[in-house]
């Protein structure tokens, strides 16, 4: 067995110190605003930590891993793109400044100031489901891993899954944001260490030269070059790079770090800061899954390759360490997803489905409620569903349905004075449309035309999305000015 | 190794560098930041 007592002594270390920091915050908790937003206080380098390690969970490490072990070094393009794409946001501001402004708390908030609360609705929903069905395949993929690295059946690993659950959902609901942030800030530091442990060992038991032999040798030209990697290419390039730039600041768990910061110059500097260590915390996950491959061939499957290599390089004692870094990156993404959700939920769905505002305990209390069913639900679905095979395809398209919609109507509406609310709806809708008809077509492309098959290729289905929403905006604004004359926000400070 | 690979490897290293140093940055200007929100938090309660 690889998970000695000592590792077992250093997990349950980290778990006890993550229920006292998370209940021990809740007490500077004292109204809707620091439970949503922490009161807007957070500076630069808190506000950096706590992005990153909302963006970095065990799920991103199996992807990004599985990713390398297929593809060798050409999807280290990846991570160049990502890069750009905060870059580009931390030094212009895109999008994530003009909302910040406007001291927002949710995304879907901006669609009533701007157009009405019919788009708030729409707008909510269509992220609300997307989001809690993104989080559905987390807990599984956290399975995987420690099944893996542990050497542990699912039986024993189970009650420790549900022990990490039960610990983020209590933190989470008491302390809102202001828990989020703060054990977000240890996790950051704990999640930092597992991966430089990792790193380490991967180095020290898998030869350099033995990595770049298995990729030059097993795939040729296409494991170091992505533009001829069948699996990339210009077109998945360019469209990641688009992706990135337009959508990083609109996802609701990563724009919420921003909406808490202390100004607006803060919100947009803590992408700068994030986007640092964007290409790193990219390409170190990648780089273990091709260390994968030089170490065991490709004959592995791919989710089980880098979790399988970590389990045998990283030593005991050393091994807890890393398992307490990864449940750390889960922990911290749990936590700031279902707070953004049950947020959307408590702020921008159900209050104009009653018809009637609520109170800030009442909204407050909405919200924790919502999270622990979010919390169930990820439960239910991650540990008991079975996923069918396609299940990463239809949840990558239901994000880009949100996105893209929600690029339409936010980037517009900021930057463009005559965004109405036809234009709205029309992007909202349209920007839906590309990602569905993809996800119906995928399904019989046997019996459709050849003539309609550029229709079920993701990259082109992506590419339609924004191109429709843009489109939806523009034509849907312009024909219906005067009966429907856009209006003009001032922002708060 | 190629140029191609020893290309990827440098440029891995480098992003790896590049992201524990900042990270060890925003450790240490992080520690403040939140001893600070803490602290004007429980000023205005």
């Amino acid at each position: 067995m690889r998970f000695q007592v000592v590792d077992w002594i250093i997990l349950f270390l980290y778990l006890g110190l993550s229920v006292f920091v998370g209940l021990w915050v809740k007490k500077y908790v004292e109204n809707m605003e620091g439970y949503f937003v922490a009161g807007r206080r957070v500076k630069i380098a808190l506000g950096s930590a706590t992005l990153i390690a909302t963006e970095i969970g065990i799920v991103t490490f199996m992807y990004l891993g599985e990713i390398g072990y297929v593809t060798g070094f050409s999807c280290f393009v990846l991570g160049i793109t990502g890069l750009i794409g905060f870059i580009v946001i931390g030094k212009t501001g895109f999008v994530i400044s003009g909302l910040r402004r406007l001291k927002v708390m949710t995304i879907p908030e901006y669609y009533e100031l701007r157009y009405s609360r019919g788009v708030r609705l729409i707008g909510g929903i269509v992220l609300f489901f997307a989001g809690v069905l993104n989080m559905g395949i987390f807990l599984r993929m956290d399975g995987i891993f420690l099944t893996e690295t542990m050497g542990f059946s699912s039986d024993v690993l189970t009650p420790v899954m549900v022990i990490m659950l039960l610990i983020v959902i209590s933190y989470t609901v008491l302390g809102g944001m202001f828990s989020v942030i703060v054990t977000d800030f240890l996790q950051f530091v704990i999640l930092t260490f597992g991966m430089l442990t990792a790193t380490v060992f991967v180095v020290l038991e898998v030869d350099l030269t033995s990595i770049a032999d298995a990729v030059t040798q097993g795939m040729g030209e296409e494991g170091v070059n992505p533009f001829v990697n069948p699996k990339f290419g210009w077109t998945f390039i360019i469209w990641m790079l688009v992706a990135s730039i337009c959508t990083s600041a609109l996802y609701q768990p990563v724009a919420s770090k921003s909406f808490a910061s202390e100004n607006p110059e803060a919100g947009r500097k803590l992408f700068l800061v994030a986007g640092l260590t964007l290409a790193g915390r990219y390409m170190i996950p990648m780089f273990w899954g091709v260390a994968a491959l030089a170490l065991f061939g490709p004959d592995l499957s791919p989710t089980m390759a880098m979790p399988k290599l970590l389990g045998t390089v990283v030593p005991s004692g050393f091994l807890g360490l890393m398992i307490a870094g990864m449940l750390a990156a889960s922990m911290s993404t749990y936590s700031a997803y279902m707070l953004a959700w049950s947020s959307v939920a408590a702020r921008d769905i159900i209050p104009p489905l009653l018809c009637k505002e609520m109170g800030e305990r009442t909204t407050m209390h909405t919200s924790r409620i919502i999270s622990i069913l979010i919390g169930i639900f990820i439960l239910v679905f991650g540990l008991w569903y079975e996923l069918p095979a396609t299940a990463f395809q239809y949840i990558a398209i239901t994000g880009a349905m949100y996105s893209a919609g929600a690029f339409g109507c936010v980037a517009f509406g900021l930057y463009w004075k005559k965004a109405n609310i036809v234009g709205a709806y029309t992007s909202l809708i349209l920007g839906a449309v590309a990602p569905l008809a993809f996800l119906v077509l995928s399904q019989i492309k046997n019996v459709i035309p050849e003539s309609f098959h550029f229709l079920i290729d993701v990259n082109v289905s992506g590419f339609l999305s924004f191109l429709l929403a843009a489109l939806g905006m523009i034509a849907g604004s312009l024909f219906t000015q005067r009966a429907y004359p856009p209006r003009h926000l001032q922002p708060q400070e | 190794m190629t140029s191609a690979t020893l290309f990827w490897l440098v440029l891995f290293g480098l992003s790896a560098a590049l992201f524990f140093v900042t990270a060890a940055v925003i450790t240490v200007v992080g520690v403040r930041d939140l001893k600070d929100l803490l602290r004007k938090t429980e000023m205005t309660k």
